[in-house]
């Protein structure tokens, strides 16, 4: 993939972008057992149903990709678009992308997209699977080592045996610990390297640490809603495999700032390239049985305006926490989608069964008129019953 | 202290594998009143999984891309060679394009499932359920819509295999010596496959032979024919073989 590329420190600015040479073999034992058992992955993910078979969309991704890291360093990518609200993204050894519906959905711009898929891109340049592996095998086998000295040190030790065994163990903790600590610092690496893509792409550089204000943010609204904890972002844990998203939201907004540069966001395009797929991603979202999470993200991509689609995910999400006061909220915001989208069959539907449960005669002409719209409707029967 | 001393030992222990008991290795079941006649039923070879790799010295899987395209040739060469002494008409199952492989990719996954979830809860102890621990019950079904897997084909029987080889690195038979010396038992190396049998018509699981510790080298074309033996043991309706050399890893 890359002649050389230098070594980044932790505490490394950012570094120059390196020569990229394409059409790469693997080489070695493990990288090519490792691409064969992406080959056979990917296999799978072409034929799966989870994944999203829109040309238009794929082609869109990919171009944002391209403008992200360069036509050279794009044009082997392969992208699958996977129906999964959880926000994430990966990238295989292989040349393969997996995006998913919930980064698609929490992106509010071009620019935010490509700063996360540049930071997958920098993984597989900086060929993070491969390392990550070797990595862990050599963390697996000073573990493996470490038992059988502390087994030899139980059988055969004598006074010292107990020192020798609370040693092993310590090397044991420290061999686990090393493999998450290098996963974060892999993830720095691949930051770092993200950043230097924007740098020579149109995009605008403080992007990508906005990403992390807000999934903190929802990450916060969640924790609320279900009356837990929130995160702690000054600390990080022992298992976490990513620095924290308040750690990266300030180097990567110190990074921004010293970097001096302007771009673009393309909001607009955006928006529009994802427009067909906008009602899928936010029922999927909405079946996360997350509301206050939900609810915080709805307001944030509406902002001050609320479109029909806003509006009828809102209904459906109060509407199936289903407290009286938010079947009175959701039939509110059900009519507001009416009247923007007279021609949305599901908001009647959503309306109805709002009203039905709050004892609202006006249910039985609402539910009406929804099997009237839709004659095909896969659950007539059930309305019907209804509304005998 | 000494109490504090067992704990860690009970730690260490755990966490290098224990050897399994001896006698469950190899368990294969066939459907109440199933017969297969000779020569009297078309079986569809769905692509077979294969995955061959090294252990390393701590346990973990290390893919080898040349051991397993050796695997696959071999496999499928000695399969070709064994469809004879099953008695029956085997086809093997073309690779589809569109919607249909997006089916097929979900069948084989589906089989998968069906396979550990016989070999965990049925055949080897650990976590058997009460009602298929007895004697003669064998009711498991992939339901019948697995029939749109060989439409055009004509197939009766579907026949899946899968077979995972993991050799143990020089890593892992030293540590395996050495610990020997400190009395904890290392495995060094995973050899594991099953091959099963579905009726088309109804979907039901008709013969599931599976085998944790199997034997032959699938890197060369002896192993890999000794391989497939092991793992069409027992076929319902195989011809026997006079005198055949029966696999002494049992």
């Amino acid at each position: 993939m890359t002649a050389t590329h230098p070594a980044l420190a932790k505490g490394d600015t950012v570094p120059a972008l390196p020569t990229y040479s394409a059409a790469y073999q693997p080489q070695g034992v493990d990288e090519r057992g490792l691409w064969m058992e992406m080959d056979e992955a990917e296999r799978a993910m072409r034929d799966s149903i989870a994944v999203i078979n829109d040309p238009k969309l794929i082609q869109y991704v990919r171009e944002v990709v391209c403008r992200t890291v360069g036509e050279d360093r794009c044009r082997t990518v392969r992208v699958y678009i996977v129906r999964d609200a959880s926000f994430n993204a990966s990238m295989a050894p292989n040349g393969m992308m997996l995006v998913n519906t919930g980064l698609l959905l929490r992106a509010r711009d071009e620019a935010e997209l490509a700063s996360v898929l540049g930071h997958e891109f920098a993984h597989f340049e900086l060929r993070h699977s491969l390392t990550g592996f070797k990595q862990r095998r050599t963390a697996g086998d000073i573990f493996a080592w470490a038992g059988v000295a502390a087994m030899g040190a139980y059988r055969y030790g004598g006074t010292g045996a107990y020192q020798a065994m609370r040693t092993a163990q310590s090397v044991q903790i420290g061999a686990v610990r090393s493999v998450y600590s290098n996963s974060r610092e892999q993830e720095r690496q691949a930051d770092l390297l993200s950043m230097a893509y924007l740098r020579t792409s149109p995009y605008d550089p403080h992007c990508f640490s906005r990403i992390w204000n807000r999934l903190m943010d929802e990450a916060d609204a969640t924790a609320h809603g279900r009356k837990q904890r929130s995160t702690r972002y000054d600390r990080v844990s022992f298992f976490a495999t990513h620095p924290t998203d308040l750690e990266r939201a300030s180097y990567l907004r110190t990074i921004a700032d010293g970097m001096n540069k302007t771009g673009e966001d393309d909001a607009d395009r955006y928006r529009t390239a994802l427009a067909p797929w906008r009602s899928q991603m936010l029922a999927d979202q909405i079946k996360l049985n997350d509301f206050e999470g939900t609810d915080y993200l709805l307001k944030g991509l509406a902002g001050d305006i609320w479109t029909a689609p806003l509006l009828y995910a809102r209904g459906e999400l109060y509407r199936t926490r289903g407290n009286p006061r938010d079947l009175i909220a959701a039939a509110s915001f059900y009519r507001a989608a009416i009247s923007q989208d007279p021609a949305n069959a599901e908001a009647y539907r959503g309306m109805g069964l709002a009203q039905m449960r709050s004892r609202d005669p006006g249910a039985v002409e609402t539910l009406n008129t929804y099997l009237k719209m839709k004659p095909d409707a896969p659950d007539r029967a059930m309305i019907s019953t209804l509304l005998q | 202290m000494l109490r504090g001393l067992y704990a860690l030992v009970l730690v260490f222990g755990l966490l290098l594998s224990c050897a399994e008991p001896a006698a469950s290795q190899e368990k294969s079941g066939t459907k109440e009143g199933f017969v297969l006649k000779e020569k009297s039923a078309k079986i569809l070879l769905i692509r077979p999984t294969i995955k061959v790799g090294a252990q390393s010295t701590g346990g973990m899987f290390e893919p080898n891309a040349d051991w397993t395209v050796q695997a696959k040739e071999n496999l499928g060469a000695a399969l070709a060679v064994a469809q004879g002494k099953l008695g029956n008409e085997v086809i093997v199952a073309e690779e589809p394009i569109g919607a249909a492989a997006a089916k097929m990719a979900d069948y084989r996954a589906l089989f998968s499932v069906l396979a550990d979830s016989v070999i965990r809860y049925q055949f080897f102890p650990g976590n058997r359920l009460p009602s298929k621990k007895r004697k003669g019950v064998f009711d498991w079904t992939m339901g019948p819509g697995v029939a749109d897997i060989a439409t055009g084909t004509g197939a009766d029987y579907a026949l899946f295999i899968f077979t995972e080889d993991q050799y143990g690195s020089t890593g892992r038979k030293i540590l395996q010596l050495f610990a020997a010396m400190a009395y904890v038992s290392v495995k060094s190396g995973e050899h594991a496959g099953y091959a099963g049998l579905v009726d088309l018509r109804t979907g039901d699981l008709v013969w599931l032979n599976a085998d944790q510790a199997m034997g032959g080298d699938v890197r060369t074309p002896e192993g890999a024919q000794k391989r497939i033996g092991q793992l069409l043991e027992d076929f319902p309706g195989s011809v026997p073989k006079p005198g055949s050399a029966k696999t002494a890893a049992k």
